[in-house]
This record gives structure tokens, sequence and C-alpha cells, in this order.
């Protein structure tokens, strides 16, 4: 069956619904929400087969995820210390846990390549039946609000809205007497930039994630259909389609880690640096 | 402005209220799933096995410390039974010493007394063998002079010539 090949190739910016849930009460169900339905899934499954029958002595299943958990929160509690770790190690182990899972099922066989074809506005387009969840903004956005509103409380709850206001726009390095009046705007100008940076760090952590896992699933496609695109013939652009995105698959296991690494490491910080400070008071 | 700038960054990359909505569900089962049943429990499990070990390093430690209080009384112990041995020794050799000393002596004068008593049974047989062969030769010197002198000898003969036998064997 010749397919267009080169509209499989081309960059999809925004998740799609199967055409014929379109215009029902389904329309919301994209294809990177069912997989993220499953991802989910697996995790949910994962979870319990490992944890139904906890024990001092570990069988296999948990002390596999007992070595993920203690690792990661040795790592965590290094920086966020032992009580912000308690309240938010959780959040940031489901999050590196759910991005790593969600990154890589982007790269299992048939998501992105198998669906189908319709046409829109006079032009065949290719809309496949899974796509990547975290290559969906709808994804990166929602871990990023649940992210960024979770900081905002425990930044309320451990360091207190004056706190927080005189951490932002307060003079540091306990300076008294004029000096203060040439250091009060400064600072007050510092806070601002703060503050715009506070505010444009959920954009930054959805659209990075978002951007990168796009970025990939584009690189992949446009490995797979190489040949395709140099206009070479049949055989060849199948063989070329198998063994040219070989290293590339390594590459996106990579960036996959690596990203899930990057935004909750970032979280990381970012509730470092808004709580660890009063902690250490 | 803002708004409509947001919308068509949403409609570029199909950013919808309802998609949003969903993704966000979809991830808090996960964080409730995962903080419900993994990150809780397991973190319990491992607080639970870091005291255990806590518990059981101290009870090593203890173990430790018992051990080298007895290994102490131990050879206290030891020390004062090879002491009271020692002791013992000294004194049941002392004990011997005195014992063989006491049974030696005893020894000796119950061989003298044998063998004051041997003499005195020699001697006193040699008499009694003197005094039967004195008998034994005075009946002889009687006979003997009863048949040179051809007669029968009266008692009184018989008694005097006993008497000077008997006289001249004792001298």
């Amino acid at each position: 069956m010749a397919f267009p090949i080169s509209l499989i190739a081309s960059a999809e910016l925004s998740a799609e619904s199967p055409v014929f849930l379109k215009d029902s009460f389904l329309g919301w169900l994209t294809n990177s929400i069912l997989v993220t339905a499953i991802v989910v899934g697996v995790i949910v499954w994962v979870v319990r087969a490992c944890t139904r029958n906890m024990q001092v002595i570990p069988g296999h299943g948990q002390n596999f995820l007992e070595a993920i958990v203690e690792g990661f929160y040795g790592a965590v509690e290094g920086i966020l210390g032992h009580k912000m770790t308690v309240k938010a190690f959780p959040l940031l182990a489901s999050l590196f846990l759910f991005i790593c899972m969600a990154d890589w099922s982007g790269l299992f066989p048939g998501v992105g390549s198998i669906g189908w074809f319709h046409t829109h506005d006079g032009e065949t387009e290719f809309t496949p039946l899974l796509r990547g969840t975290t290559a969906d903004l709808n994804m990166t956005l929602a871990l990023t609000a649940v992210s960024m509103t979770l900081w905002f409380y425990w930044t309320m709850r451990v360091t207190g809205p004056v706190a927080f206001m005189k951490e932002l726009f307060g003079v540091k390095g306990g300076m008294s007497g004029p000096i203060l009046l040439f250091l009060v705007p400064l600072f007050l100008f510092i806070g601002l930039l703060e503050v715009i940076s506070i505010l444009v760090r959920p954009i930054s952590l959805s659209f990075r994630l978002y951007g990168n896992v796009s970025a990939g699933e584009n690189l992949m496609s446009t490995m797979i259909n190489i040949g395709s695109l140099l206009h070479a013939p049949q055989w060849l652009s199948s063989l070329l389609g198998v063994i040219v995105p070989i290293p590339f698959y390594f590459l996106e296991i990579l960036v996959g880690f690596l990203q899930a690494m990057i935004f909750t490491v970032l979280m990381i910080v970012y509730i470092q640096l808004s709580t660890v400070h009063e902690e250490q008071h | 402005m803002i708004h409509q700038i947001l919308d068509q960054i949403g409609s570029s990359f199909g950013v919808t209220w309802p998609k949003f909505v969903a993704q966000l569900v979809l991830f808090l089962i996960a964080y409730f799933v995962l903080s419900r049943y993994a990150f809780g429990p397991i973190m319990k499990i491992l607080e639970e096995r870091r005291k255990r070990i806590e518990e059981g390093q101290l009870n090593a430690e203890k173990i430790k410390k018992q051990l080298a209080e007895a290994e102490l009384r131990y050879q206290e112990v030891l020390r004062k039974a090879n002491d009271d041995a020692q002791h013992l020794v000294e004194e049941s050799r002392r004990n011997n010493e005195a014992f063989s000393q006491r049974e030696m002596e005893k020894a000796v004068k119950e061989s003298a007394a044998i063998v004051e008593r041997a003499r005195h049974e020699i001697a006193s047989d040699r008499n009694r063998m003197v005094d039967e062969v004195k008998r034994e030769m005075v009946s002889l010197v009687v006979k003997t002079t009863a048949q040179v002198a051809g007669k029968v000898l009266s008692p009184e003969d018989q008694k005097r010539l006993s008497e000077e036998a008997s006289k001249e064997l004792s001298s």
C-alpha cells in the first residue's frame, strides 16, 4: 500500500482525535490521552504487582521498586533535607517515573506510525492511533500545573507569604543605614525579575519537555522515512528505514531519561530555593 | 491581547481545556496510585528495615560489650581457678610430704619392732632348744650311765646324775 510517506514525516504539533470521535462528546479523547491512559495503567499494574505483598525481606518486584525509590529518595534528601523530602518525594518520584515511561512509550513500534489517512481541506493527512504522550502540550502543561501548584502550596506552608515576599523583595546581606535608599529600589527590581522568572517557570518546564519529545518524534519519523525523502528505490528505502533509526532509538532512550531527570531536578531546585533556607534556619 | 496570544498558542499546539483536564486527571491518578501504593508502603518498609538494622547494630554492640565483659570474667575466673589449683597442689604436696614422713617413721618403727620381736623369738627358741638338748643330754647321760654300770639306777641316783650332768652342761 503506497502511503504518501512525506506526510508521516512532517511535524505534527498537536495531538489528534480519531476522525470518528472528533465531533462526538468524546472529542477530547486524543491519541496521546490514549497513550497516557495506557502508561497510567501499566504504572498501576506494575506498582500493584510489586507491592501487593510487601515483606521486610523483599521479593524480586518489591526489591526492584525499592532500589529505585531508595536511590531516588537519597538523592532528593541530599538536596531538600529530610523534612521537605518527606512532603515532596511522592510528587517528585511520580513525575520522574511517569515522564520517563511516557517518553519511552513513544518509542514502541506502532506508536506514531500506525494510524489512518484522511482528507482535510482537500489535503491528505495522517493521524496516528497512538502518540507519545509527552509530545502533547496538554500533558506537559498538566504536569507543570500539578507541580507548580504543589510548589506554591509547600512554599506558603513552609516559608509563609510574608517570609516569601521578604525573600523576593527584601534587602539581603544585613545592610542598614542610608545605603538602603539605594538598595531598596534595586532589590525591588531584582524581586520583580524573580517574580517574572517564577511566572516563566511553568512555560519553560512544559515547553522544554514538549519540544524535546516532539523533536525526538520528528527525528525518528524522519530517520524511518529517510529513504523516501531522498527518493531512493523502494528496497533501499525499506532497508534504510530499518537500519538508520537504530542509533537514534538509543539516543531517544537517553533523551527520554534526561528529560524526566531535568524536569524533576528543576522542580527539586525550585522547591529547594523557596523552602530549604527556612528549614536550615 | 494576551488572551488572543494564548488562544493562538492553544490552537497551534492543540491545547484545549477538555484535553488538558483529561491529561491532568490521568496524571493525578498515577500520582495517587504511586503515592498510596508504592512510595508510602515502600518508605514505611524501608524505615522499618532501617530501624531493624539500627537495632541489630545496637544489639551487636551490646553483645560485643557483653562478650568482652564475659571474656574478662572468664579470664578472672580462670586466673582464680589457676591460683586455687596452684594453692591446692602446693597444699597437697605439703600434706603428702608430711604423710610420707609419718608413714616412713611408722614403717621404721614397725620394722624395728618386728626385728626386735623376731630377735626375741629367736632367742626364746634358742633357749628352748638348748633346754631340750640339755634334757636330752641328761636323759642320755642317765641311760648311758645305767648301761655302763650294769645296774638299775634308783630314782635318787637318776636325780643326782641328772643334776650333775645339768651342772656340767651349764658350765
